[in-house]
């Protein structure tokens, strides 16, 4: 009886917690289909005009670009980096192996605000201001403890006598890696640079004390639409931007599965 | 190169760092026999497994297979096949996958793949599961997949590292007896890691009994049971009488131990004055009659009902004596009856003591 009510009570909490964070993104979805320039629902008529008005917006093309750029450049690095960070922490012969890791991570942990500050500091203090590559480099502090806690989660699960094996039934060493250590990482990789990519591409609070007149990315070009003229074409890039997620995320499940990614697999 | 050389390990030693892992070693096996290393945790069988397949390199020594010295070969030229003791199954492969993982790495033709999976599959009862995902078998399943993995490439030598430990009891001896017939049947050498001494029995034609980086003794199960070569062994292998005891005469091949449990007589060669611990094996001693070789008197003090047989044990002069008898001759026994055993002098052996108990002896 008890464990029932548990239960009940246990799907009602999980149920409500998933409409309370799902709400927002459906109104925003229901509202971008409005025919008038406020943030309505269409309840008497839909309209796709915000959407054909999205590429008209004052600077959204390079802000989309550069945000793109950050993303797939920060990411690449963060996987390389971060890989090989996480290989020599699993294989464990390193002395402070452990401390490394939580170094690596700790960026994780730290407010936005926070790092964006010291970042414009220090660049600031050497001299550095070039605009695109200070905002690279930052949104690599972003990214890479997404791909290193990622990786060495995923090494620290690798068998390594798997490798073993495969060099017993006829592969050199380096075969044994390619052919064994990277598809059985491959779920990891994914991770990865998902969230990654995701991570930079969404980033406000680092990259607003970075960018210059010039160079604004996406997040910081939208806040600065809906301060000046907040009208539904905000809405419906963000419904754009939440389909285009969704369908990554989905492509990714395709190809590994949701749940060997999340870690709750066995 | 003679029949009994397949493969040959001679004076193979390694060490890591200031620890010695194994001594020395010399192993020899003939072409088609199965050959077990059994001994402790740490004494070396992981070790001595991995110099054979290429894994590890000796410090000194030379591993040789199939008349080739491949002491310096890596592990991909030497055609020798490991199963491992986690199986060390590819995830991102089907279970044809990885039965076939050798054979592609050496670019056969497809249809000859096909051919060699399906045969090695089907000689470990799999051929069914061949689309399966590794993740979806159980155990046993599991451990057949890597042993028809290995088994494909048609290897010059098997390795199993403690293959069957993984498994629960009686799938366990289901398996030894299912695997040593596979083997049999396509006469494969193999080399079995375990520390179960049951496994190493029922198993093999030889068994190598490992103890600190060294083989104590290389001999058919019934020997190592029957005839220990050292109290290593004895211990190791089987249950078993201790008595400790002074030589005071040796003739031809016997000699008398005066030992706390009276005058015993066992076979062994030792000059009177040696210290010695004399053993003999529980299913020896019997009530006694008045013609054994070696008699003595005690009082029960356990009674283990083992279904047809009971182990009995017996103190005597602060000493214990373990008798394993048939159901009806310990039926009529209870804790602390008076009892006298005598058991023959040639199940009775003598082995020299170990220093460390004696060392009042040491000056
Ligand atoms: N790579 C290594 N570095 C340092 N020491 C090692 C290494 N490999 C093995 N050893 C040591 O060598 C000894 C023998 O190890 P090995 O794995 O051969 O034992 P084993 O007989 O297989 O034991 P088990 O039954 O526990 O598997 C152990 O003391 C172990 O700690
Ligand atoms: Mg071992």
């Amino acid at each position: 009886m008890i464990n029932r009510l548990a239960t009940l009570f246990a799907w009602a909490m999980a149920i409500g917690a998933a409409l309370f964070l799902l709400a927002p993104l459906i109104v925003i979805a229901a509202a971008s289909f409005s025919p008038t320039p406020v943030f309505d629902l269409p309840v008497d008529g839909a309209s796709l005009r915000w959407y054909t008005r999205i590429g008209q917006m004052d600077g959204f093309w390079p802000a989309l670009s550069l945000s793109l750029q950050l993303a797939a450049f920060s990411t690449l690095l963060a996987l390389v980096l971060g890989t090989l960070a996480a290989i020599a922490i699993a294989q464990g012969r390193l002395p402070g192996a452990e401390a490394i890791g939580t170094f690596l991570v700790s960026p994780l942990m730290m407010p936005g605000l926070v790092l964006g500050i010291a970042l414009l500091q220090y660049f600031r203090m050497v001299g550095f201001n070039a605009a695109w590559s200070a905002l690279l480099l930052a949104h690599l502090v972003v990214t890479l403890p997404y791909v290193a806690r990622t990786m060495i989660a995923g090494l620290s699960r690798f068998d390594f006598t798997l490798v073993e094996a495969a060099r017993t039934l006829g592969c050199t060493y380096p075969g044994a890696i390619l052919k064994v250590m990277v598809p059985a990482l491959a779920p990891s990789f994914l991770t990865a640079g998902l969230f990654s990519f995701l991570a930079s591409f969404d980033n406000y609070p680092v990259s607003i004390f970075l960018t210059d007149v010039r160079t604004k990315t996406l997040p910081i070009k939208m806040l600065q639409y809906i301060e000046e003229a907040p009208d539904p074409t905000l809405a419906a890039l963000s419904t754009c931007i939440l389909a285009a997620t969704v369908v990554l995320l989905i492509a990714s499940d395709r190809l590994v599965g949701l749940h060997r990614m999340a870690g709750t697999g066995q | 190169m003679s029949e009994r050389d397949h493969l040959v390990v001679r004076q193979a030693s390694k060490r890591y760092g200031a620890t010695t892992v194994l001594d020395r070693v010399d192993l020899s096996i003939r072409r088609g026999e199965l050959v077990t290393l059994l001994g402790p945790s740490g004494c070396g069988k992981t070790t001595l497994l991995r110099l054979i397949a290429g894994l590890a390199l000796p410090d000194t020594g030379s591993v040789s297979i199939a008349g080739r010295d491949v002491t310096r070969v890596p592990p991909h030229k030497r055609n020798v096949g490991v199963v491992f003791q986690n199986y060390a199954l590819f995830p991102h492969l089907s279970v044809a996958g990885n039965v076939a993982f050798g054979l592609n790495v050496r670019r056969r033709p497809k249809a000859e793949v096909r051919a060699a999976v399906e045969k090695a599959l089907a000689l470990v009862h799999l051929g069914h599961l061949a689309e399966r995902p590794i993740s979806a078998l159980s155990g046993g399943q599991q451990q057949r997949v890597a042993l028809a993995r290995a088994l494909a490439v048609e290897p010059d030598v098997l390795l199993f590292d403690e293959a069957l430990s993984a498994l629960d009891r009686k799938l366990r001896e289901e398996m030894q007896g299912e695997m040593r017939r596979m083997l049999r049947d396509i006469d494969a050498t193999a080399i079995f890691v375990t520390h179960d001494q049951d496994e190493a029995l029922t198993m093999s034609d030889r068994v190598a009994v490992m103890n600190g980086g060294r083989i104590e003794q290389l001999a058919e199960p019934r020997l190592i049971y029957e005839r220990p070569a050292s109290l290593f062994t004895l211990n190791f292998v089987g249950l078993s009488t201790r008595i400790p005891g002074t030589v005071v005469s040796e003739d031809n091949g016997t000699v008398e131990v005066d030992t706390p449990v009276g005058r015993l007589v066992a076979t062994g060669g030792f000059i009177p004055g040696s210290r010695v611990i004399v053993a003999t094996r529980p299913e020896h001693l019997r009530p006694a009659t008045g013609d054994e070789g070696n008699a003595v008197n005690g009082r029960v003090r356990s009674i283990v009902f083992q279904g047809s047989r009971s182990l009995v044990e017996v103190g005597a002069g602060g000493e214990t004596l373990l008798a394993e008898l048939p159901g009806q001759e310990a039926a009529h026994l209870a804790p602390d009856a008076e009892i006298r055993l005598g058991w023959p002098v040639r199940e009775t052996f003598a082995f020299p003591a170990p220093e460390l108990s004696t060392p009042e002896l040491a000056a």
